[in-house]
This record gives C-alpha cells, sequence and structure tokens, in this order.
C-alpha cells in the first residue's frame, strides 16, 4: 500500500486528486489543505508520493518541497507539483527544487494516472534497493560478528596454549583482561577502545610460547641469564602478533611488548619512560600485577586486597602510571565483583 | 477587464478530462455547488483585505476552479485579473471581481440546473 500525500489548499481539488489516487489502487491518500499541517506530518510520516500545489496560503508548493527535502530521510520521495498551464516559470523552479514531475490544472486523469503511477513505481523501486541494500548490511553484520565471535575465541585458546605451561590460570586471563576493562573505563575511554582492551589483555603473555620449559617452568628463582631469556617473551608475542590486519591481534602485540615497561623508564624491552609507554600497556600493567599479586601461586600466597592496593599506590609514577592506578582504584567495586566471577577454577570465555 | 460570453457547460469535455468517470464528475460538481458561497466570500474578502498576494492566490484558486468545469473564457478572464494584479496593477478591480463573482455563480446555476 502506498501513502500519497496530497496537499492543496481547495478542497475541491483535494477532493478530486483524492479521487484519482484511489482509482490507482494500492493507495492510502493522506489530505492537508495546509503546507504547514502537512510538514508536521511529514516529521513522523515518509510518504510514497507528494503531491501539493503551488499557489497556497502561509506557504506555497516550492517552500513546501524545499522543507520537505529538508527533512532527514525525505530526499528521494517523488514529488508531483500542481500548476496551472501558464506558469512555466514556476514549473522549471518546481524542477529545480527538487520537485520530480508536474502535474497541468486542470487536472486530467490520463496525464495523472501515468505520472503518478511513475512516481510510485520509481518509490517502489526506491524502497526495494533500501531493503535489498539493508538485508545484505544486516548478512555482513551477522557474518562479521561470527568471524570476531571466531576470532575471540581463537585469541582465548591462543593465550590458553601458553598459559598451560605456565603456573598461572586461565581465570588469570579473565580476569586480568576485566581489570584491563575496568581500568579502560575508569579513564573514560570510549566504548570501542574498552572492548579492544577486554578482547586484546589476553595475549599479554602469548610469547611465553616461545621460552624453553626448564625456565618457564622452574620451581625456583631465575638466574640473572635465565631472567634474561624470559624477558624475550614480549619480543616473541610482539613478533607472533605484530603483522596481523586484525585490530584485536595488533592491539595484542602493542601489550605483548609494553605490558612490562615502567612509568620511571626502568622496564623491559625498550626502557620506554610515561606516556611513551602505549596507553594499553600501561593499562595491562596495572591489570597484570594487581592480579598476579592477589592470586594464590604454587610459590605464594595471594596478598590480601589492601595490601596489593597498597603496592599500586606505592609504585604510581614508578612502575605505574598513575591515572591508571587512580582508574583502578576508582573502579573498586568491579574489582571485587571480578575477583568473585573469575575464581581460580572457572574458564568461562570471554 | 471583459467577462466572458455566457457559460456553457461541457460535460463531455470535463469527462473526457476524468477518464469518463461520471462518479468524480458528480462529487466535483456537489462540492463546487456546496462551496460556491464560500469561495465567494474569501474572494471578497481578500478584495477588501488590501493585500494583493492574498487576492491573487484567490484569483488563482477561482481561474482553477473554472478551468476545472472547462470554462476556458472564465478561466481566462481570471488569468488576465491574476497578472494584473502580479503585476501590481489594482486599477478596475472594483469591475473585475464582481465579474468573477458573477461567473462563479453563472457555472454555479449552470452546474445546478445540469445535476
Amino acid at each position: 500500500m502506498h501513502t500519497v500525500l496530497i496537499i492543496d489548499d481547495s478542497d475541491i481539488n483535494l477532493t478530486l486528486i483524492k479521487a484519482l489516487v484511489l482509482k490507482l489502487g494500492e493507495c492510502n491518500p493522506v489530505l492537508f489543505d495546509n503546507p504547514l499541517k502537512a510538514l508536521d506530518w511529514c516529521r513522523e510520516h515518509v510518504p510514497d508520493l507528494v503531491i501539493v500545489d503551488y499557489m497556497m496560503p502561509d506557504m506555497d508548493g516550492l517552500k513546501f518541497i524545499a522543507a520537505f527535502r529538508g527533512l532527514h530521510g525525505r530526499d528521494e520521495v517523488p514529488i508531483l507539483m500542481v500548476t496551472a498551464n501558464d506558469q512555466k516559470d514556476v514549473r522549471y523552479d518546481a524542477l529545480l527544487g527538487g520537485a520530480n514531475d508536474f502535474l497541468t490544472k486542470p487536472i486530467d486523469r490520463v496525464e495523472f494516472g501515468a505520472r503518478a503511477r511513475n512516481m510510485l513505481s520509481l518509490r517502489s523501486g526506491q524502497k526495494f534497493l533500501a531493503d535489498r541494500a539493508q538485508h545484505l548490511a544486516a548478512l555482513v553484520d551477522e557474518r562479521t560478528s561470527e568471524i570476531r565471535e571466531r576470532e575471540k575465541e581463537l585469541i582465548f585458546r591462543i593465550s590458553r596454549a601458553a598459559e598451560f605451561r605456565d603456573p598461572e590460570t586461565g581465570a588469570h586471563i579473565q580476569r586480568m583482561a576485566y581489570y584491563s576493562l575496568a581500568i579502560a573505563k575508569g579513564l573514560g575511554l570510549d566504548e570501542a577502545a574498552r572492548r579492544l582492551i577486554l578482547e586484546a589483555a589476553p595475549m599479554h603473555d602469548v610469547g611465553k610460547i616461545g621460552i624453553p620449559d626448564y625456565i618457564l617452568l622452574k620451581p625456583g628463582k631465575l638466574t640473572p641469564e635465565e631472567f634474561e631469556v624470559m624477558k624475550g617473551h614480549s619480543r616473541i608475542g610482539y613478533e607472533l602478533l605484530k603483522e596481523s590486519r586484525s585490530e584485536i591481534l595488533k592491539a595484542g602485540a602493542q601489550i605483548a611488548i609494553s605490558h612490562h615497561e615502567k612509568y620511571d623508564g626502568s622496564g623491559y624491552p625498550r626502557g620506554l619512560k610515561g606516556n611513551d609507554i602505549p596507553l594499553f600497556g600501561r593499562i595491562v600493567a596495572v591489570a597484570d600485577v594487581f592480579d598476579a599479586l592477589t592470586s594464590e601461586r604454587p610459590y605464594k600466597k595471594a596478598w590480601p586486597l589492601e595490601e596489593a592496593r597498597h603496592f599500586l599506590e606505592e609504585g604510581r609514577g614508578k612502575h605505574f602510571d598513575p591515572l591508571c592506578v587512580e582508574a583502578l582504584l576508582a573502579e573498586w567495586e568491579d574489582v571485587l565483583d571480578i575477583r568473585q566471577r573469575f575464581a581460580d577454577e572457572e574458564m568461562p570465555l570471554l | 477587464m471583459n467577462m466572458a460570453g455566457a457559460f456553457v457547460l461541457d460535460k463531455a469535455a470535463i469527462l473526457d478530462r476524468l477518464g469518463g468517470d461520471e462518479e468524480i464528475y458528480t462529487m466535483m460538481v456537489d462540492m463546487y455547488l456546496q462551496d460556491i458561497d464560500h469561495n465567494c466570500a474569501t474572494l471578497a474578502a481578500a478584495a477588501t483585505s488590501g493585500d494583493a498576494y492574498s487576492l491573487q492566490r484567490e484569483v488563482h484558486t477561482i481561474k482553477g476552479l473554472l478551468a476545472t468545469f472547462s470554462d476556458d473564457e472564465g478561466a481566462a478572464v481570471a488569468y488576465q485579473v491574476e497578472q494584473k494584479i502580479k503585476l501590481g496593477n489594482l486599477q478596475g478591480m472594483e469591475s473585475d471581481i464582481p465579474g468573477l463573482d458573477a461567473r462563479l455563480r453563472e457555472v454555479a446555476g449552470v452546474l445546478a440546473s445540469h445535476r
């Protein structure tokens, strides 16, 4: 059913055009004798065809067309301007001003039928294309979402593969990712950045996959030489991920190489200082250390929360970016909730 | 401004434009007769308002009404009056406007007598 908007200050013309529109079939005429009221209606409704008279009180047809075209989403709706035979200049102005065609007064049914049908056919074509475009966009969204979900799962499983060779647990990956998210939220990062860090943070230690077992799984303290090898996991993780076209993997590469940097420049592998350390690296540094401190390991007990909090506060401006520490502390309720949701025995997907 | 000759109803010409649809024709005649007093009153009000644009618009409407009923001569006179107003020439309006009023009523009379 097509909605046909008819605007004419003459009742007889409104009635005539309405009757002719009904004769077209599959049409629902909507009548206005006042262009301003018609314009108000158009703010809430999108007609399939507009038939508008030229000479009307309050607002002439040309001004109506300009105002109508100015409304969002009304730029393609076909418009027929009704003019008298002697108004050639008005017709030109109407066509230039956004009318698609015109009708001559007195209205002739054959001419009216042909022009109105052409316009409605144009409208049907527009709607078909718009529906198709919408359908395709929905399909692309669906497929993109599937690919993204697969990507997330692969990232999680790759990260788990690395963590399996490590005394740390799958729940550690989850907690530190959500702590990173809490910090991003506290820093006021936008939604896209928050989602990116949540998805990329689990890859922070993926480079451990390249560290020999005798070092990675050594129960005792590492020698300085062994520690140097261990530090290599930052670069290995970066090398693994850096050339990916995926935004998540690229962010993962950045996190891998920068999450052991320290704010005062004493970290590794590049000894970057302050804001030269990528933001995601500064965030993950806080999240990773906080979770490591507050988690139990075969070689240590979990620190009480207050002590871990104190450690972070003490490390502000030295080990950690002060703003990232403040952000985590500002989201303390979230921190407690994350600890509860991702206890060590649980390993749900992100 | 000279008024046109007597209005002669050419129902065949009107019906031809309406695709032979008697139903629409009858509806239009009914509406014309129903609105005649209102249209004449609106024209008179515009003439006395001193607002040239309103007057031009009302004359334009009357031109359309007369043309709808195939009163080509009456519509031509209305067109001349409309053009005069458009050019700012209001001379002779005291007879032009009553002339249009009379034409509207004449057409109404003929239409009513052929119902």
